[in-house]
């Protein structure tokens, strides 16, 4: 039987499993570590105020797509296979806080910068020049695991509710909307923007 | 840091490019001319401008890419465009 050449999606899905169980360990040590670092303020916070903290294991088509889609032109090279790892992405294991009011996101942005002093800082730029960040972002690398990095957001709450409705509509349409999803139309509309991927 | 500027976009759009999510560049298929969203961030209206004007012939597609393509690349992407 002949032998089938092995695509670059192929190699990439092989790299996501073997690098499975450093990304879960990663997401427990640090969801735990915001969890642990945030409790002086989430016990102060007033009625209205939240701070809400999630956490995701990247799936393995969304770890391709995200790396595709860093390439110029969004496509992989398949006769240079080498080029192409998934150790190169920042949020295989992503950690979200939300938080409501804008005070409290900038207080755990505080407590945050300190317990993890060495990750890089990485902000979700606004629409102008001239904007605040759409949300705080940092990566870098956690006790369980040298191989992989991770990366947390503190973003508002609001923002981050459209992101997750958003997410869900353009990334993981129901099997009637993935048709949709990748018509034309959709494909082509003129006015999308290139923003950070949500967690 | 260069940026995708809502001038920049317009100018693409009045020239009947589309931006295609997928492939994170903007295409017209009539002239067949494709640019990159790193190539429009890093190159000045003035510039696009010019390269939207440039005569190509329309018979092959033209990448407009910070880093050329290789072969591979042009042929899965001719394949997609069409």
């Amino acid at each position: 039987m002949a032998k089938t050449e092995r695509t670059v999606e192929d190699r990439l899905r092989e790299e996501y499993f073997d690098l499975l169980p450093d990304i879960r360990r990663v997401v427990d040590e640090l969801e735990a570590e915001v969890k642990h670092c945030l409790v002086p303020i989430s016990v102060r916070l007033d009625k209205y105020e939240r701070l809400v903290v999630t956490s995701r294991v990247k799936e393995c088509e969304s770890a391709l797509d995200s790396l595709r889609r860093r390439q110029e032109g969004a496509t992989f090279d398949s006769g240079k296979p080498e080029l192409y790892s998934l150790d190169s992405l920042n949020d295989l294991a992503g950690v979200r806080v939300l938080a409501f009011p804008h005070s409290r996101l900038a207080e755990a942005d505080r407590k945050l910068r300190e317990r993890f002093p060495s990750w890089t800082a990485d902000p979700v730029p606004g629409y102008d020049e001239n904007d605040e960040p759409l949300a705080l972002k940092y990566f870098g690398y956690c006790r369980a695991s040298d191989r992989i990095r991770a990366e947390f957001q503190i973003v508002p709450m609001l923002t981050a509710l459209f992101w997750e409705v958003e997410h869900s509509v353009i990334y993981k349409p129901s099997p009637r909307l993935k048709g949709v999803a990748r018509s034309l139309e959709m494909q082509q509309h003129p006015r999308c923007s290139q923003r950070a991927e949500g967690l | 840091m260069p940026r995708l500027t809502a001038s920049k976009t317009e100018i693409l759009d009045e020239a009947g490019y589309a931006y295609s999510f997928d492939r994170q560049m903007y295409i017209n298929r009539k002239t067949k001319k494709a640019f990159s969203v790193e190539f429009v961030q890093d190159h000045s209206e003035e510039q696009i401008r010019k390269y939207i004007r440039e005569h190509t012939g329309g018979l092959k597609w033209r990448f407009y890419f910070n880093s050329p393509p290789s072969e591979t690349v042009k042929h899965e992407l001719e394949g997609v465009l069409g």
